[in-house]
């Protein structure tokens, strides 16, 4: 993916939604599927963030608040919360965001670096800023948000 | 008796021993009549009892002898016996014995039982059976039949042994019953010579009695009036001093020795009383002598004193009070004369007095008639305002029948007002109805628009999934994609209407609430009002009930002014009179005072009389109060009326001073 971005022309398709007052995109192909709230099933022995399983058509997935794990304050889910489910490694994972604002698609060039004064550990969670005309979108690294706590959850 | 007799022998009267004589011969005659009719009775029941004996042996004898006749001409018949018959008187014979027979064996029964032994009859009514058998039947058969001769034997015996035995019976019976006989007559004979002795003994014994009472009796009447005739002879021979005697006795010579005793005393009286009268006479004499020769020296100093008393009486009538006597009279008319002194003082100064109150007189009754004129011009005053207080009256009850008229209508307007009301009251409910139905109608849009916003939230929801199914279909999913934006943009915008009819149903129900809120407040003032228009009509009706009963109390003051008219006209009538009369008074005590001016009270003085007082201004009437309460209630109603009134007022009270 890290190619796609540094393809210039090329057209990325991606999905907006909002945690808190602030907006994030992730790539659209890494969506399964969007689906409203339903409450989940607590683990024990998790980290504040994984909120616990839900059934997805009889594949049980664990479901990971993105405020949290953004290391903003806990998302209070409601009617109108969605969980994205997302294909990160060949494994289902599901997003709690408070809102599904747009699904857009923008070219390349918009899609800029994080300034690099910002330390890597913590750029690696972001591939890049989207800056629309109102607002500026990160776009979030999955693989990175992610990727350890599955490890550690496998 | 003869010892009762000396137990109260002088307390008895003459007529009780009299009685107690006659009751003693009495009882003596009685007794012996009673002992005569004792013994002739017991007598005639002995006789009696011999008599009936008699009979019942003279009818045993017979008897006895019929049995002897039966069975002899039985034996005659049965010695006939060949002539195959019994002859006819034979027959009747027998039929006669036989009736005698049978009938006195009643008698024969008594007599037995009479001597005590029935025994003597035990076979007598056996025995006459069987000779009736044999003979009136038997015999006769076997004579008819021509019985065989050892038959006729038998039954000869058999008749034979009957007739001994009842013949014995009967004859023993009728001895027994003649010594029975003998012995009653006996005991008759008896009882008669018992009786003779009984009534010789009581006749002697009343005699004796009778006489013993006699003696006793004369004895002490005899004595008695012995004792009254020798007081009465003494006190005729003239002997007043020795007292007369028996009259201690309870009987009538007690009485005749009392009375006696009274003419006595009567007698020392009346010689005791001549004695005296002879005595007064004789010193009455010898004074009128000594009298004489003083009252013709008297006489002459009588005269003296009688011309004196002629003078001074003289200058009385004639009106000189100041006559004084100064010669003194004899030592028992100079009372008349300081008598006379005093009383001509007394007089002078009573007079004296009365002059002084006759100037007083004089004056008050002009003062009387001053204030009687006063008084009757007040009194017309007073009728005219009583006039008019009655026609200010008669304003006041026009005008309380008015206001009654208005509160009576004034409660029916609350009663319209009450009903109104009621009315809103409903009105108001109706509306909170209507309320709260049109917020249940926006809750139920609400949930309605609920449903639309989750429709418009999955609707995007599945956009999304579109789109996210179509960009993973890359070039192929191209113009899905473009439907799936539009359809999701036609969620957004079902969501956004959603969303602003959501805030519009909020707002509306706000508004129905505060709405409803305004309503019921509405309707709680319209239910304060209910409630004051209640009391009003209560204070209305009681307002009503207190004019009606003012109505009536102003009847009454009407009438009571009405009748304070009559008597205030009477007044006026009456103060006329009294005015007439202290004019005539003032007049009778100018006269007064000139018939006391006749008198000389002192020398060379005639009495005159002070003048009339001057009225004082303490006497000054005080303004009425009944003409201010008038003044008042007129000024209550109408203020045109009220200064009417006060004008008026005003002017009458001008008048009155």
């Amino acid at each position: 993916m890290s190619n796609a971005i540094k393809q210039s022309g090329a057209f990325l398709e991606i999905v907006s939604f909002h945690l808190g007052e602030q907006e994030f995109c992730i790539d659209i192909m890494a969506i399964r599927e969007i689906r409203g709230w339903a409450p989940v099933t607590p683990m024990p022995h998790t980290p504040p963030y994984v909120l616990g399983l839900i059934n997805l058509r009889g594949a049980v997935i664990p479901v990971i608040d993105m405020a949290c794990r953004l290391g903003m304050k806990m998302t209070e889910p409601s009617e109108r919360s969605a969980i994205i489910v997302t294909d990160i490694a060949g494994k289902l994972v599901g997003l709690l965001v408070e809102q599904v604002s747009d699904m857009m698609t923008i070219k390349s060039e918009d899609l800029q670096p994080a300034p690099e004064i910002i330390p890597e550990a913590q750029r690696a969670f972001c591939r890049g800023i989207v800056a629309l005309e109102k607002s500026m979108v990160c776009f979030l690294n999955l693989d990175t948000v992610i990727a350890d706590e599955l490890a550690q959850a496998a | 008796m003869s010892h009762e007799n000396s137990a109260k022998g002088r307390t008895l009267s003459v007529s009780s021993r009299l009685a107690t004589l006659g009751a003693a011969a009495f009882l003596g005659f009685g007794a012996m009549l009673a002992a005569g009719w004792y013994g002739g009775t017991t007598i005639r029941a002995a006789s009696e009892a011999a008599v009936s004996i008699q009979n019942n042996v003279d009818q045993v004898e017979a008897m006895r002898l019929a049995n002897v006749d039966l069975v002899l001409v039985a034996m005659d018949s049965i010695i006939d016996r060949d002539e195959k018959a019994i002859q006819p008187a034979r027959l009747e014979t027998i039929a006669a014995s036989l009736k005698t027979l049978k009938d006195g064996s009643e008698a024969a029964k008594r007599l037995a039982a009479e001597l005590g032994k029935p025994a003597l009859l035990d076979s007598y009514a056996g025995d006459l059976q069987q000779i009736e058998t044999a003979i009136s039947v038997d015999l006769k058969k076997m004579i008819e039949e021509g019985a065989p001769i050892e038959a006729f034997a038998a039954i000869d015996d058999a008749i034979d042994s009957g007739g001994e035995r009842m013949t014995t019976a009967l004859g023993a019976l009728a001895e027994e019953g003649s010594a029975l006989l003998q012995a009653r007559v006996n005991d008759a004979q008896h009882a008669s010579s018992t009786s003779i002795q009984y009534q010789i003994a009581i006749g002697l014994f009343g005699m004796i009695t009778l006489l013993g009472l006699i003696v006793y009796h004369g004895n002490m009447l005899r004595r008695g009036i012995f004792a009254v005739r020798d007081s009465m002879q003494r006190i005729l021979s003239g002997d007043l001093n020795t007292v007369v005697a028996a009259t201690e006795r309870g009987d009538e010579i007690g009485e005749m020795a009392r009375s006696a005793e009274a003419f006595r005393h009567a007698a020392v009286e009346k010689r005791a009383l001549e004695h005296a009268n002879e005595e007064t006479r004789t010193k009455i004499e010898t004074e009128r002598h000594g009298r004489e020769a003083v009252a013709r020296d008297d006489e002459q100093q009588v005269k003296v004193a009688v011309e004196a008393l002629g003078r001074g009486l003289n200058r009385l009538s004639d009106g000189d009070l100041t006559v004084v006597l100064l010669d003194p009279f004899r030592a028992d008319l100079e009372q008349l004369r300081t008598d006379f002194n005093n009383t001509v003082e007394r007089l002078r100064n009573v007079m004296a007095e009365v002059k002084d109150n006759t100037g007083s007189i004089q004056s008050n009754s002009g003062q009387m008639r001053a204030a009687a004129d006063d008084l009757a011009r007040r009194t017309e005053q007073q009728a005219a305002s009583l006039e008019e207080t009655s026609a200010a009256l008669e304003e006041i009850m026009t005008t309380v029948r008015t206001a009654t008229a208005r509160a009576e209508e004034a409660g029916q307007m609350v009663d319209s007002t009450k009903a109104s009301a009621v009315e809103s009251e409903r009105i108001v409910s109706d509306a909170m109805a209507a309320m709260q139905r049109i917020e249940g109608a926006s809750s139920e849009i609400g949930k309605i628009i609920n449903v639309i916003d989750e429709i418009a939230f999955q609707t995007n929801l599945l956009a999304l999934n579109a789109g996210v199914e179509a960009a993973r279909a890359g070039e192929a999913g191209k113009g899905f994609a473009v439907v799936a934006q539009e359809v999701r943009e036609l969620a957004q915008r079902a969501a956004g209407a959603a969303k602003d009819i959501k805030s519009l149903v909020t707002r509306s129900s706000d508004e129905v609430k505060t709405g409803s809120r305004l309503v019921q407040a509405t309707g709680e003032s319209l239910g304060r009002i209910g409630g004051d228009v209640l009391r009003i009509h209560e204070h209305m009706s009681s307002i009503v009930t207190a004019a009606r009963e003012q109505t009536s109390g102003l009847q009454e003051i009407n009438v009571a002014v009405t009748q304070m008219d009559q008597v205030t006209q009477q007044n006026a009538a009456m103060v006329e009179e009294t005015n007439a009369a202290s004019h005539t008074l003032a007049q009778d005590a100018e006269n007064l005072s000139r018939l006391v001016g006749q008198f000389q009270i002192r020398e060379g003085a005639r009495a005159s009389v002070g003048s009339p007082r001057a009225v004082s201004t303490a006497s000054r009437p005080a303004p009425s109060p009944a003409r201010n309460l008038v003044s008042k209630v007129a000024g209550a109603f109408s203020s045109s009326a009220a200064s009417k009134g006060n004008a008026q007022a005003a002017a009458e009270n001008w008048e009155e001073f």
